[in-house]
């Protein structure tokens, strides 16, 4: 990427951040419509007592059910890999439940597992599992049969050839799953708060919703989408350490 | 169409066998019989969730989707304009801007316009990102080739880059169809009282574990019908790109 490019995309962010405060301050919107950059900001710092435990809370969630999900997407994902007459009947059925949406199955959970946090990591979990599960199953499955059948012929078996073989070039494929499920990670944890707990910055935001408090459903959204560019930008640089010669 | 069908008779077949098998509790899993008869018993409700939601989230979808290709030639032809955005396109989607849906609520109050909204930004972003990315991809010596021909901008953009972005907008309009629906059904949760997002609210408020898995069904069924319009959109354009 050039500096101009880049040079470019700072000045498209400085004329929408810009752009928004100027408008809000000109067309004098009430807050209701759009409240200006700067009163966001300035909300963000005065609720930040209550903001800052529903960040954490959200962050823990979302950490704890993403590391579960990811082990057990990649970990399926391998046993699968061994077992091809298993997966075929699988995996029509895996992407069938895939196929509805997360928000249909958040009242299931919390009518399973309570308001509590355990019913936002089962969600997470579900959800990453699920993601890292197809992709790693991708990468897995993508291997040059004659490289298998090269292996194989030098006496190597299938956890052998599921070692030295599937697991590395199936990395890029597992990185990709593992960077999608950030976002994912956040947007059901966010998902999951708003339709009942006791703490988080969905649920802070379904209040501040229901008590028509424009500045502080911002400022929530604000704080989760930090924590989610912190998260994605943290899970994107290990991707680019672990899979460097993508 | 059978092709498509078994996978979803083989999981009612698993889930009726491990509900009589396992002798699963009610609260978890009630029989799938159960939950037919009572989709059907209160049919005309489960109908209107489904058009409700349908409609919501399919005209978002469908402007979303169009406005994300239009915008994506739009920014082809202005490269200054798409260096400026197309980097806050980007950082769009690693946000949960679903959050914003709520928002968008207190814009529109409860209306099929509020719904739409939402699952027309969860369409256009991944839209306008992979039109650009699919067009990016040709190989500028095509492009150049084309142009010697006296090919004008438009008819380079008609001939080639759209043709050649096709699969990558029908990967992201696969993907936002669900995040779509999703939209449309967490828009349904501030306060609307008709669609499958509110039956889901009402059924875990009052604790009718066999409405929520109806609704979860009819959910499922309005995710099968736009990826189905989706597929269907998809033949008609490649049998096109195949004659071109």
């Amino acid at each position: 990427m050039n500096a101009g490019v880049v040079l470019r995309g700072l000045l498209g962010a400085a004329l929408l951040i810009g752009g928004w405060e100027l408008s809000v301050w000109a067309l004098a919107l009430p807050q209701w419509i759009l409240p200006p950059p700067s009163g966001i900001l300035a909300t963000t710092w005065t609720v930040r007592a209550a903001l800052l435990p529903a960040a954490a809370m959200t962050a823990y969630q979302a950490l704890s059910g993403y590391a579960i999900g990811a082990v057990l997407g990649v970990a399926l994902a391998m046993l699968l890999a061994l077992a091809a007459p298993l997966r075929a009947m699988l995996l029509p059925m895996v992407v069938a439940v895939n196929s509805v949406p997360v928000a249909a199955y958040a009242p299931l959970a919390l009518l399973w597992f309570g308001t509590g946090a355990l019913s936002k990591i089962i969600m997470v979990a579900f959800i990453v599992g699920f993601t890292v599960f197809l992709n790693a199953l991708d990468g897995l499955t993508r291997v040059d049969p004659a490289a298998v059948s090269l292996l194989r012929s030098f006496g190597a078996g299938r956890l052998r050839v599921l070692w030295v073989l599937r697991l590395p070039s199936a990395m890029p494929a597992i990185a990709t799953g593992m960077r999608i499920s950030t976002v994912r990670a956040m947007i059901v944890t966010l998902v999951t708060e708003m339709l009942g707990s006791q703490l988080g910055l969905g649920w802070t935001i379904f209040q501040a919703v229901l008590m028509i408090d424009f500045l502080q459903v911002w400022a929530a959204i604000l704080v989760a989408s930090v924590i989610s560019l912190v998260f994605f930008g943290v899970v994107s640089a290990i991707e680019r350490r672990v899979v460097f010669w993508r | 169409m059978l092709r498509a069908a078994w996978p979803i008779l083989l999981l009612f077949a698993l889930w009726e066998a491990a509900v009589v098998g396992l002798a699963i509790d009610p609260f978890y899993l009630p029989s799938i019989r159960v939950v037919a008869a009572a989709l059907q018993a209160q049919a005309p409700f489960y109908l209107d969730a489904y058009l409700v939601t349908l409609s919501e989230a399919a005209l978002g979808f469908a402007m979303g989707g169009l406005v994300g290709v239009a915008s994506a030639l739009l920014f082809t032809r202005l490269p200054a304009v798409k260096d400026m955005v197309l980097p806050i396109f980007i950082v769009s989607q690693t946000v949960p801007v679903i959050a914003f849906g709520a928002i968008v609520v207190l814009w529109f109050g409860n209306t099929l316009m509020a719904k739409a909204a939402i699952a027309f930004y969860l369409t256009f972003f991944p839209v306008t990102i992979n039109t650009l990315a699919g067009m990016a991809a040709v190989d500028p010596r095509q492009v150049a080739l084309l142009r010697s021909f006296g090919a004008g901008q438009w008819v380079v953009i008609r001939k080639l880059l759209l043709p050649a972005a096709l699969p990558r907008i029908f990967t992201a309009l696969r993907l936002s169809a669900s995040l779509a629906l999703a939209g449309a059904i967490v828009g349904e949760w501030f306060g609307a009282t008709r669609g499958v997002g509110a039956m889901l609210l009402a059924a875990m408020f009052n604790e009718q574990i066999v409405s929520l898995w109806a609704s979860i069904l009819v959910a499922a069924a309005v995710g099968g019908t736009l990826f189905a319009a989706v597929a269907l959109v998809e033949r008609a354009m490649v049998s096109w790109r195949e004659e071109l």
